[in-house]
């Protein structure tokens, strides 16, 4: 079943396939993480030559001013060939915090050029208070001062710039950070899967025209925000989920115990089976998402939480799922499921929970 | 490479085929409302709303098909030149949806929805003449003679016989869950026509006269308690061979043209659509079971979230159809999906009414009942309608069938 795709989403799906078919194997990326290199600074160069980085720009700014399905479209393919580069997260920031910012005529150029990266950092040791955060943005004699500590910036190690969520005077406030300025301290660490995590802590001095958004429309800016990545989120679990499944499909046929292909046993095509059904039904929704998204519909940020739910459901039963259909063969580093399994898993707790999500979708009554 | 360049110059929006229905259907939607409000008697209200399977109250839904059909809605989804209406799927699904959300009573719908678009693919001129008016005025009722005692899953084993004598066939042997035949006055049937052929080559399709000398019908409730479901018998039953249809010994191909129907041609949201409406009224009863119960409000959003997913594939479906493709395997993924949820909502609701749905009481569910209930009025059904979820994994091809159908038509396994 074709999901309906304009001829440009058709475009980009296939051209983006082809490169990263041809570009991003497996194995290279494998050796390039045991080499402690969470992300390739060519592949990033490599996206924004084809336009990645430009999608979610305006066009008066250079860019292609592409909506939620297309960002969707690179973020399904990022779950399938598992990209380390943090993509889905730069998309999700520029799209949301610095396409509405003052600073969006400078720094959107030079995110479609692949010059500046930027993460978004939310989360603080204080999980649960983490959209109202200790960290603050004072104004002084000498400028705006930062204080605080950001955890679990997932991707910062692969990042220039940290769209950080600060306390302000007005309400909340985002301010656009170099992670290399003086008076930002980051722990990096390897993450599960295969990226640089980081904490920093700030306590830095800034010029006025690093602040991207204060009061409401920081706070109009951390909903888009956490939306976009609710669903793009979703969007590479699906592809992970996905290639979970294909790659399962795959070995059972080619399996043999018994003197017969594993793929020839029942109970395990009945699994494959309910696998396919809640792979197909997970994308339908979270295309739906996007669709909602991009036509403004009013039931928008409930679709972005429903998917957020579905495809965390589905990712975690089907990786799994994958896993045990495998055998102990997926159980090793080398084999790729495994893989699939471990990003889906780092997915599960990016932005939001699943019971996070599901709380949110319970508050928000369907118009 | 896809380049920024090449793509500003070519840039195109188009409006997304799954998005929510377009304003031009509002007017078609008010229409069909100002119908049903015109139509519908309090009695056939009721007979919707006390529906607890596929089936509401007999004569109600034949009531209701024949009003349908007065205002030429009897067959929506026929041809034009057979009585249809010309709406395309979208309005079809509007009316469907605007039918069970008015609680309008089920017809039987064997006639229509299934042996119609076979008549009129495989049946001679003579046979569609004779048989497609009654069926679409519902002054005929037809039922399906396909599973036998021995044969449920594995059809093509099927035992009963049909021998030519002349110019007929003489039937002999029996049928089971035949839906509705105690009140059919005409079976389709899957009979054995060749035994030294494999089990699928020897079958062929006869449409048989339930007044035929021969014919017994023994109907057995279900656990409900109500009676829907019977076991035909047939003794020398001499069936013209006018009355076949498609070639002797095609019967299967005929069958199988009509199973993807059965499947394919359920719109399961709607209904999920409703349930899920009862589940927030239970929510909101101070009465239920689930007020004030966070973890039965948590798995009633996680049902919400799925049957938003499956509305989705439905729309997907929908969409692919319209392009002219055959949702083939997929209708066995929604079956699954839509029967398993429609499964689990009856639960949820048997637990927000507890010891309410204990009540038995036959008399309730006939549409001219306005007596007491014993159970409360919104648990008057509950019950029924848990148990006979049931059965909706099992007809039509069960799950595992459908599994199956996934695991070889669309994984190759």
């Amino acid at each position: 079943m074709s999901a309906h795709m304009t001829e440009d989403q058709t475009l980009l799906q296939d051209a983006a396939e082809r490169y990263l078919r041809d570009s991003y194997d497996f194995n290279q990326r494998r050796e390039r993480i045991a080499g402690g290199a969470y992300s390739d600074p060519g592949q990033w160069q490599a996206f924004a030559e084809m336009g990645w980085l430009a999608l979610p720009v305006p066009e008066e700014f250079g860019g292609l001013g592409m909506g939620t399905r297309e960002m969707a479209i690179l973020a399904e393919l990022c779950g399938q060939f598992l990209v380390t580069e943090p993509l889905i997260d730069a998309l999700a920031a520029t799209h949301a915090i610095i396409g509405v910012s003052q600073q969006q005529e400078s720094a959107l150029p030079r995110v479609t050029e692949g010059e500046l990266i930027p993460v978004a950092a939310i989360d603080e040791a204080d999980v649960a208070s983490r959209l109202s955060p200790s960290t603050t943005l004072t104004q002084t004699n000498a400028g705006w001062h930062l204080s605080g500590t950001k955890h679990w910036i997932s991707a910062g190690a692969s990042a220039t710039h940290l769209a950080v969520l600060a306390q302000g005077a007005e309400g909340l406030a985002w301010v656009l950070v170099p992670a290399a300025a003086d008076g930002v301290e980051c722990d990096t660490f390897p993450t599960h899967d295969g990226r640089g995590g980081m904490n920093c802590r700030f306590d830095l001095v800034l010029e006025a025209d690093h602040i991207l958004l204060q009061g409401q429309p920081a706070s109009d800016a951390l909903e888009a925000y956490r939306a976009l990545a609710m669903t793009l989120s979703s969007a590479e679990t699906l592809g992970a989920t996905q290639a979970a499944l294909d790659t399962t499909v795959d070995y059972t046929k080619q399996r043999v115990q018994f003197g017969q292909p594993l793929a020839s046993f029942q109970a395990l095509q009945h699994r494959m089976s309910n696998m396919l059904i809640q792979t197909e039904l997970t994308r339908s929704l979270i295309y739906a998402a996007c669709n909602a998204s991009d036509s403004g519909h009013d039931n928008a940020a409930r679709f972005a939480r429903a998917a957020k739910v579905k495809a965390t459901t589905v990712g975690r039963k089907v990786s799994q799922e994958a896993i045990q259909l495998h055998g102990g063969i997926a159980t090793t580093d080398e084999y790729i499921v495994g893989h699939f399994f471990k990003r889906i898993t780092a997915l599960e707790s990016w932005v939001c929970s699943k019971g996070e999500a599901l709380k949110e979708f319970m508050a928000l009554s369907p118009s | 490479m896809f380049s920024l360049a090449e793509h500003r110059t070519k840039r195109t929006r188009t409006v997304n085929a799954s998005n929510p229905i377009p304003t031009d259907y509002d007017t078609f939607r008010a229409s069909i409302r100002e119908f049903l409000k015109e139509a519908l008697t309090p009695e056939l209200i009721r007979a919707g709303e006390r529906t607890t399977s596929v089936f509401s109250d007999f004569e109600a839904g034949r009531q209701w098909q024949s009003t349908l059909h007065a205002k030429g809605w009897g067959a929506p989804e026929w041809p034009i030149e057979h009585g249809g209406t010309g709406w395309d799927i979208q309005q079809r699904y509007i009316f469907l949806e605007e039918c069970k959300l008015a609680n309008a009573p089920n017809p039987v719908m064997m006639g229509i929805q299934m042996l119609g678009p076979m008549l009129m693919h495989f049946g001679t001129e003579a046979q569609k003449t004779q048989f497609l008016p009654g069926i679409i005025s519902g002054d005929d009722v037809w039922c399906q003679g396909y599973s036998e005692p021995g044969s449920g899953s594995d059809l093509a084993s099927l035992k009963t016989t049909a021998n030519r004598d002349g110019e007929e066939y003489v039937v002999n042997g029996t049928k089971i869950w035949t839906s509705m035949a105690h009140h059919s006055n005409w079976i389709f049937c899957l009979v054995r026509t060749d035994k030294n052929v494999k089990p699928q080559a020897g079958i062929s399709f006869l449409l048989i006269d339930m007044a035929t000398p021969g014919i017994t019908v023994a109907p057995f409730p279900s656990l409900d308690g109500e009676v829907e479901q019977c076991q035909v018998f047939f003794e020398n039953v001499r069936v013209p061979v006018a009355n076949l249809l498609g070639e002797e010994n095609q019967g299967w191909t005929v069958a199988k043209y009509l199973l993807e129907f059965e499947r394919g041609g359920q719109h399961f949201t709607i209904e999920l659509k409703k349930q899920l409406g009862k589940l927030q009224r239970a929510m909101a009863n101070p009465n239920s079971r689930a007020i004030d119960d966070p973890t039965y409000a948590y798995r009633v959003a996680e049902t919400e979230i799925d049957v938003m997913a499956l509305e989705q594939t439905e729309l997907r479906i929908k969409g692919s159809l319209s392009a002219g493709d055959n949702p083939g395997a997929l209708s066995s993924l929604v079956k699954v999906s839509g029967t398993e949820l429609g499964q689990r909502c009856a639960e949820l609701l048997i637990e927000a009414a507890g010891q309410s749905a204990m009540p038995w009481q036959s008399d309730v569910l006939a549409p001219d009942y306005t007596g007491d209930t014993a159970a409360p009025a919104e648990c008057v059904t509950t019950m029924a309608e848990y148990i006979n979820s049931r059965a909706t994994t099992i007809y039509g091809g069960t799950a595992e069938i459908q599994r199956g159908i996934i695991a070889k038509h669309v994984l190759g396994l």
